[in-house]
């Protein structure tokens, strides 16, 4: 309760602050409330997800030159955690809430040059042309909190520099702190892991596995990057380069312990956070009156071996590649067009989803989405909103999961939406997608911005 | 007889020379009333408007929307919604050679968009990316000289081969004392009248033409949105560089 009335307090107090400072200096204020509530289709509905949204952006020109933006978030998200009595005096455990900085920085615009501009400070540094799912957006660590969010991306504290010469930009970015990424949660805990198979005769009873972070030093936290863009034949492209680190840990060490003499076990493990460079390139453009766009990155990892401690079952120490230093490329192309009906449609094909790694894991996936606005765009309905992951497709039958996402908003008044859809998959339990097959749910959000 | 003959055969040929060369005439002044029409839409160097866009439903309702409009010559236009809050930081860019960029600050991203959302509705206005576009009609449509209707001359533009645009036809009532486009029908790919744009306010700002209210009605849906000028500054030297997308998510 305290936390939440802390919460609540600073919320109060940083609005009254921000109408002061919006009358006294013109700082301006805006954001939005949104509530999001899930139920599992299946059983007994489950709450799947529960979270009430406040998003506060803070923005300033503390000069002709500079610009200064935040955002917070302050939430209450996940279910009740109660098991005894004593966890009825914890607000934190009936409903857990956090605040949390989403963005902080600086803009210098004309900074030493005048076409020079930085940003300091926490900040989202979106690279990439395609559709929420960007294989070269790889400096700021995924934040794979809610899966159906697809694209979000946690912010990262560094310096971005641009340089801008007519229709060419050059940027450079340097962050010198690596956060790892979020992962999900919930029903989704396990979706993105891979599979552990154990030798014939072996039975899990408990896995714990430890973190190694990167050393808190700078030379094994940085993270640079470079972009070169422009227009070149009427199509925007860019290539880049990250040397940065893979901020989906990797287990490069199993001890295996045996519980009992039936072959139960107990598996230790430790996960670590391997470095990587990756080269991109993008385009952007039309053909004809379609808008297509295509991103490929080339990612080079580092060599990750795998040490399997099998001596205490008296098989000694196994050595194996969990992953080679062999290049692999993910991709994404797709296209939109807007009939002249008001239908909207988009596809695009992806190669190597988020957590994949390696020539040999990389799946592909068919992403679409239609939708269409009725009433002078008071309601928007997406019928066909979905995706087709296929991981072989030799066997498709056996390795194919389709996601289906339809979402209806309607638009009462300015400032406010009202949102209805459901997650429905359906596929094999081999599949990323597949083994969420009991998980589909519906959903309904509530938005206002102000 | 055979004189008569020979006469009457001259004189129609003379008569079909005089009226091919009349419709020559026409036509060329059709093109140069366009020329004019464009001249006078944008003959200030730059640009800088503050507008309200006030939108109707068939029920009567209105919403509220802000938006800052800069433009340079004829081809390079810049907007950036300022209210509602939904929409606030909502900039689209448009530049020659039908490129065109927006901004959607919920994304943190600046998207490229092809010309088919150029049917599509301008942040739920009446006005189209089509019509937000800075355009010059004379590189676009051919002009037909219809008629002179009291004090406008009426003109029918059909679109040039390859140009990419939703509208089959516009007609155009324009102002015979100073070659303002005072109004304007749209067509569908169907021929069907759509939409009518209405000028009004037409004053003489900084010895400029300029309408301080444009009217798009939606003959369909039976919605308007009135494009209302609040502040304008003409010839404020604003630099081409403001045109791009560095100056999107500012």
């Amino acid at each position: 309760m305290k936390i939440i009335n802390l919460i609540m307090l600073i919320a109060i107090l940083i609005i009254s602050g921000f109408s002061l400072l919006y009358a006294e200096s013109g700082i301006n204020f805006s954001g939005y409330f949104q509530t999001d509530n899930r139920a599992l289709l299946k059983g007994d509905h489950t709450f799947s997800w529960h979270e009430y949204r406040l998003d506060l952006q803070l923005e300033a020109n503390p000069s002709e030159n500079t610009h200064f933006y935040s955002e917070f978030w302050f939430r209450t998200i996940g279910n009740s955690k109660i098991q005894k009595s004593s966890d009825l005096s914890d607000n934190e455990t009936i409903a857990f809430s956090n605040l949390y900085l989403k963005e902080a920085y600086l803009d210098i615009y004309g900074f030493l040059l005048k076409d020079l501009d930085i940003r300091l400070g926490r900040q989202r540094i979106t690279w990439g042309t395609a559709d929420k799912l960007n294989p070269t957006d790889n400096l700021n660590s995924y934040d794979l909190e809610d899966m159906w969010d697809f694209g979000r991306h946690l912010s990262s504290d560094g310096l971005k520099a641009t340089y801008y010469l007519g229709d060419y930009e050059l940027s450079a970015v340097y962050i010198p702190k690596f956060a790892p990424a979020v992962l999900p949660g919930g029903e989704w805990a396990t979706a993105l892991s891979p599979s552990f198979d154990l030798p014939d005769g072996l039975m899990l009873r408990n896995y714990s596995d430890k973190i190694i972070m990167p050393e808190n030093n700078l030379k094994e936290n940085s993270i640079i990057g470079t972009k070169f863009s422009g227009i070149f034949f009427n199509y925007d492209l860019s290539t880049s380069y990250v040397y940065g680190i893979d901020d989906l840990p990797l287990i490069n060490k199993a001890k295996f312990s045996p519980v009992d003499a039936f072959g139960t076990i107990d598996i230790s493990a430790e996960m670590i956070y391997p470095k990587m460079q990756i080269v991109g390139f993008d385009l952007a453009g039309a053909l004809g009156n379609i808008g297509i766009w295509a991103e490929s990155a080339i990612y080079f990892p580092e060599k990750i071996m795998l040490s399997t401690d099998l001596s205490e079952l008296g098989m000694g120490i196994q050595e194996s590649i969990a992953l080679d230093d062999e290049p692999y490329i993910k991709y994404v192309f797709g296209g939109d067009y807007t009939f002249t009906n008001g239908i909207y449609v988009n596809a695009q094909y992806l190669h190597g989803f988020i957590h994949e790694r390696g020539n040999d894991n990389l799946e592909d996936y068919l992403m679409f989405g239609l939708e269409k606005k009725f009433f002078e765009d008071k309601i928007k309905i997406m019928p066909l909103n979905g995706g087709l992951e296929i991981k072989d497709f030799d066997d498709f039958k056996e390795n194919y999961a389709v996601i289906f996402m339809p979402e209806i908003t309607y638009y009462p008044y300015d400032n406010i939406e009202l949102l209805l859809g459901a997650h429905i998959i359906y596929g094999t339990e081999s599949s990323t997608f597949g083994k969420m097959n009991d998980s589909d749910d519906i959903y309904v959000k509530a938005k206002v911005s102000f | 007889m055979k004189k008569i003959i020979i006469r009457t055969l001259a004189l129609l040929l003379v008569s079909i020379s005089f009226t091919t060369v009349w419709a020559g005439e026409t036509q060329l002044n059709a093109n140069q009333i366009l020329q004019k029409v464009d001249d006078v839409i944008n003959a200030p160097k730059d640009q800088d408007l503050k507008v309200k866009l006030i939108l109707t439903d068939k029920k009567g309702k209105e919403k509220i929307r802000e938006m800052s409009m800069l433009q340079i010559g004829s081809d390079k236009r810049l907007v950036k919604f300022l209210s509602p809050a939904a929409q606030k930081g909502i900039a689209f860019l448009s530049l020659p050679d039908d490129v065109m960029y927006l901004y959607l600050p919920a994304f943190k991203k600046i998207r490229r968009i092809a010309s088919h959302v150029k049917n599509t509705k301008f942040a739920g206005t009446d006005f189209t990316y089509e019509d937000m576009e800075a355009v010059r009609y004379s590189d676009k449509y051919i002009p037909e000289f219809v008629k002179e209707e009291g004090e406008h001359f009426i003109l029918h533009l059909t679109p040039k081969e390859g140009v990419k645009t939703d509208y089959s036809k516009l007609i155009m009532w324009i102002r015979t004392d100073n070659f303002y486009l005072e109004k304007m029908e749209h067509y569908n790919k169907g021929n069907k009248l759509f939409k009518i744009m209405i000028r009004d306010k037409i004053e003489k700002v900084d010895g400029y033409w300029i309408a301080k209210e444009t009217e798009m009605n939606d003959l369909k849906a039976k919605h308007k949105t009135k494009m209302i000028i609040e502040e304008v500054k003409l010839d404020s030297s604003i630099p081409a560089k403001i045109f791009t997308k560095r100056n999107l998510e500012k």
